[in-house]
């Protein structure tokens, strides 16, 4: 079971959105409200929410070769990094692996926010309902053998299996990409944060579709310096998790930590 | 399809054009993507850079209405270049056949037009013949009136600096979608068409259509895995639709629909309609038809069907002119029907020219919507601009039970009749289709009986009372889906027992059989069509012989007889149908029964030659296809002087419903998006998709929507000459001027899903659409009209 990974491959995804709605169906996730479209081309919503843990974007079309058009459409949802930041950062244990996979117990969840900022992906986002931080969990909590996105993706660009078979297809593929139809291919989530359960080939370089290169490492000293502070704070907080969550924002601010607004 | 969806794995080559599978056949993409990883070349010729041209190894643009240019040129860079297969063009093809000297074509017109009828006489698109009537052949290819010379004639006015003037394509992009093509003559490599609406939407649909047929015969790539021609079927069960008649122009098993003048009586109906030949080589599989047909007659009319009688025949209905969808709407318009049951169907954003379609509605007395939902037509009578105190329609909606909810079969594109089990009960008082149908029928014939015990008159009870109609049990509620399976297989009327397949129908009255092509479904053996076995057979090119039921007998590639030689040995021996031993096929089940060997028959035993038709009298427009322009164009025919196709006929009544160029200057085409199907009813009530799609929207330039102050969102108005609607406009590089003729031409790209009804709304982009449709099968030209745009 452990040691799983997700292979995209975006030169074969067509943006059919399968895995977008495959995961509200499996995790009984609302439709979000939108009109016309929220981002570029047919991107809709704009953004990951906590209503929305699988999120497709389409980047304009590059027309420069007339021929071949390239029209990168990216698939998102969270990379589950080895290292994770989410999971280092959150003040009540609330994030953890189970088998790898870096899952949110909402019933831990004191809706900090600290998890949303210190994500440089912004992946978990807190519910304007309950104000608990949600994101995707791998289908770990509604437990199946193939998580339901890369089960529904029809052309074979979404594809899960153990994490070293994948990166070994992963990296012959590049070479076989550069070497043919996308000589700036890249690679991402192999050494990212220690490594990723996200491994995904690019048409191009990372930051052409908003993903970091070399992204920053948490500012360890920090985070230990508000979490002790959390834990004094916390002895006056009775328990109640409103109060816990200002003490928390509030040791952030005086570690001279970021933090964010709420959204959806 | 002539072959499957998963046999496109095995092309060399996939030629996507008039369709936009990345999108609205998402599945078939699975297959696209495996033929890419064997190091196929995915070709995607469209209008837009769509999610199929997205990952395409070569884009070539064209303009809508212009495919007959962009393929003609094909055949002549084919023909040119010598780049046909030549053994097979031979072989299994009518170029060596020749034809009349009368045969003709000038100035955009083919020899035999009688201009006041719009109509062609095709006497003489015919074969030389014999003395026994073998159409005369020179294998040569050299005589000036075979097939072959006067395809050399007729398509070298096809040159590359034409088809660019016409369609927009740049002539070298053209150039290097003409040489991956040809690339595929060679024996041992195959090219696929995929195909939909994009290619049928026109005035001249069918003639795309015979453009593909000419160049997959001429590269020897018709019967081949990994070769054909892929009609992409736009809904789950609408091959099973068209394999049961659902069309005006055909009645169960593609059998032509009896016309009251030419077929007043059996006799008459089966010597107009069944194809002879005296070539000794051609199997001629429609010299059976009569079987089909009394076979047919007898399970709808049972004891009533006999010899004496004609089996009945009178009691078919007959139609006395072409019915196609426009005239039904026409004829509703005009009062002539009294009520409609619509099943499955939203004609107000799926039907064109939908203003004037919901006039017609409104002539009504009453109307029934059966659907999973409330649909837009079902409201027609409250929607924006409707006077709903002056409609006096009585509409009923009635609530029916989704395709899980319901046993029975569907046929997919690839032919496969694939049963499927009840998972869950309907909501609420929702029933299935049959149960409807079934109960309609009952209660007509109890009030047809009523009528008749207390002496009243009643118009024509017979076929209602006489029909051989027993499909629920006693005490049932639900009619036993088997049993109509069954009766579709056919059985022999003495012993009731299932016919294995249809070379047992007999034109006596002995057997019954609701649809020949589906003969060998359900046999005594059982339901074939739930089998579920996933082991291949032959050359391993996914065949897969007893996974479910492929008509006609279980075959996955028709014409697959073309795929050997005539001493039998597959052209392909990689990817290898069939192949014949000397006594026994091997592999695929033959086409044209077992015992026939390759050089005692020819392949394409569907038609009396035997061989692909290069040149054919079938169809109402041409032998060969020829370029017109749409009925609505910004440009002059660049090939004739003729604009429309010539055998296009427009109803009075609409005459004057097209614009011109001058009032609506852009090009409207219409598509779908994967997030939304067809007509919207089934998706326009799922928030998940409506998340992602919301809006009526229009697709247009960068350059377009400077020129009309119009940034991307904005709300819209497009017009046409038949009306107006509203729409978000969407603003994108996909979307470019063509160079047509020396100027730039525009586009407004418009998708049809939206409608009136269901939880999110909008206008219906078939208001914008004309009431005209294609010479051969009145299919409407959604797909090129003429539009104006502004801002809201």
């Amino acid at each position: 079971m452990s040691d799983k990974a997700f292979l995209l491959d975006t030169t074969k995804c067509t943006g059919c959105r399968a895995c977008q709605v495959a995961c509200k169906q499996w995790n009984d996730l609302p439709g979000e409200q939108t009109d016309f479209f929220a981002g570029p081309e047919l991107t809709n919503p704009r953004e990951l929410s906590a209503i929305t843990w699988n999120h497709v974007k389409f980047f304009p079309v590059d027309r420069s070769n007339p021929e071949r058009p390239v029209w990168q459409i990216m698939h998102k949802k969270c990379y589950h990094c080895f290292d994770a930041n989410c999971e280092k950062v959150c003040p009540e244990r609330a994030i953890s692996k189970i088998d790898g996979w870096v899952v949110v117990d909402q019933s831990k969840c004191i809706g900090c926010g600290a998890c949303v900022n210190e994500c440089v992906y912004k992946v978990p986002h807190l519910s304007v309902r309950d104000d608990k931080s949600y994101k995707c969990n791998g289908c770990m909590v509604n437990r199946r053998e193939v998580p339901a996105c890369a089960f529904a993706c029809p052309t074979g660009a979404l594809t899960y299996g153990p994490r070293p078979k994948m990166l070994e297809e992963a990296e012959s593929r590049l070479r076989a990409y550069k070497g043919g139809s996308f000589p700036s291919a890249s690679l991402y989530g192999k050494n990212e944060y220690d490594g990723m359960r996200m491994i995904v080939i690019l048409k191009d370089s990372p930051d052409k579709f908003g993903v970091p290169v070399n992204p920053p490492r948490l500012e360890i000293t920090k985070v230990e310096h508000s979490k002790d502070m959390y834990a004094l704070l916390s002895l006056f907080t009775f328990g109640l998790k409103p109060l816990k969550r200002s003490a928390y924002r509030l040791s952030r601010s005086m570690s001279g930590l970021e933090n964010g607004e709420r959204i959806s | 399809m002539t072959n499957g969806w998963n046999d496109i794995a095995h092309a060399d080559v996939v030629l996507v054009m008039g369709s936009n599978p990345a999108e609205n056949h998402p599945i078939s993409f699975k297959y696209v993507t495996r033929a890419r990883e064997n190091g196929g070349k995915l070709i995607v010729v469209d209008p837009r850079v769509t999610r199929s041209a997205s990952v395409a190894d070569l884009y070539a643009p064209i303009r809508p209405g212009a495919d007959i240019a962009f393929l003609n040129g094909i055949i002549n860079y084919l023909l040119q270049n010598d780049k046909i297969q030549r053994e097979y063009v031979v072989e299994y093809t009518n170029a060596s056949y020749l034809i009349d000297p009368a045969f003709g074509f000038h100035d955009g017109v083919f020899s035999g037009y009688d201009a006041g009828k719009k109509e062609y006489n095709r006497g003489s698109w015919k074969y030389q013949l014999d003395s026994k009537g073998i159409p005369k052949q020179d294998t040569t290819l050299q005589d000036p009136n075979c097939v072959y010379q006067l395809m050399k004639r007729h398509f070298s006015r096809y040159t590359p600096e034409k088809i660019s003037a016409i369609t927009g394509c740049p002539a070298e992009t053209w150039g290097k979608v003409a040489e991956l093509i040809a690339s595929t003559h060679r024996p041992d490599r195959v090219m696929t068409i995929m195909y939909a609406m994009g290619t049928t939407q026109h005035t001249v649909g069918t003639q795309n259509i015979r453009a593909y047929a000419i160049i997959q015969l001429l590269l020897g790539n018709i019967g081949l895995a990994g070769g054909g021609i892929q009609a992409l079927r736009g809904e789950s069960n609408v091959q099973g639709s068209t394999d049961a008649g659902l069309l005006w122009h055909i009645i169960p098993g593609y059998n032509p629909a009896p016309l009251a003048q030419k077929h007043p009586n059996l006799k008459a109906y089966i010597e107009d309609t069944t194809p002879k030949t005296n070539d000794p080589k051609s199997i001629n599989w429609w010299s059976n038809r009569p079987k089909y047909v009394v076979s047919m007659l007898k399970a709808w009319f049972g004891d009533a069907a006999t010899r004496d009688n004609g089996f009945c025949y009178d009691w078919l209905p007959k139609a006395s002119k072409p019915m196609p969808y426009i005239v039904v709407f026409e004829d509703m318009l005009a009062g002539k029907h009294k009520g409609a049951i619509l099943m499955g169907t939203n004609p107000l954003v799926g039907g064109p020219n939908a203003d004037r379609s919901a006039k017609a509605l409104a002539k009504l007395d009453w109307l029934v919507c059966a659907d999973l939902w409330e649909t837009d037509t079902s409201v027609f009578w409250k929607q924006p601009g409707a006077n709903s105190r002056a409609i006096q329609t009585e509409v009923f909606l009635l609530p029916m039970a989704s395709s899980v909810e319901k046993e029975g079969s569907v046929s997919n594109s690839s032919r496969w009749a694939q049963w499927r089990y009840k998972a869950a009960n309907p909501p609420g008082t929702a029933q299935s289709d049959l149960w409807f149908i079934d109960r309609l029928f009952v209660k007509l014939k109890a009030l047809y009986q009523l009528d008749v015990k207390n002496g009243r008159t009643c118009a024509f009870p017979d076929p209602i009372l006489k029909a051989n109609w027993n499909y629920t049990h006693a005490g049932e509620e639900e009619p036993d889906v088997h049993a109509v399976a069954k009766e579709i297989n056919g059985y022999a009327w003495a012993n009731k027992k299932q016919l294995k397949n249809f070379t047992e129908l007999k034109d006596d009255g002995t057997t019954a059989c609701g649809n020949w092509i589906y003969s060998g479904s359900y046999t005594e053996e059982g339901n074939l069509m739930a089998r579920r076995n996933g082991k291949d057979v032959g050359g391993m090119v996914g065949l897969y012989p007893g996974w479910s039921w492929s008509w006609p007998m279980n075959r996955r590639i028709i014409y697959n007889r073309a795929s050997v030689k005539r001493n039998g040995e597959p052209w392909n021996p990689a990817k290898w149908v069939v192949k014949w031993t000397g006594s026994a096929w091997k592999g695929d089940v033959v086409d044209g029964g077992p015992t026939a060997g390759p050089s005692a028959k020819n392949p394409f035993i569907m038609n009396p030659e035997g061989v692909g038709k290069l040149f054919s009298s079938g169809l109402t427009d041409g032998p060969f296809p020829e370029h017109y322009e749409p009925t609505e164009s910004p440009v002059r025919n660049l090939m004739s002087s003729r604009a429309l196709n010539p055998a296009v006929k427009i109803l009075d009544s609409v005459k004057n419903d097209f614009g011109t160029a001058a009032q609506f200057p852009y090009i409207g085409t219409s598509y779908r998006v994967t997030e939304h199907w067809q007509a919207g009813a089934m998706t326009r009530n799922l928030p998940w998709l409506t998340e992602l799609v919301p809006s009526m929207f229009c697709e247009i330039s960068v350059e377009l929507a400077a020129q009309k102050g119009i940034q991307n969102g904005d709300r819209v108005r497009v017009m046409s000459k038949r009306g107006s609607i509203e729409a978000r406009a969407l603003v994108t590089e996909r979307v470019k001027a063509l160079r047509v003729n020396g100027r730039d031409v525009e586009m407004v790209g418009l998708i049809w899903h939206f409608g009136h009804g269901c939880a999110v709304s909008g206008d219906s982009c078939n208001t914008l659409t004309p009431s005209v449709g294609d010479a051969n099968t009145n299919i409407p030209e959604f797909k090129a009209f003429l539009v104006d745009i502004r801002k809201a």
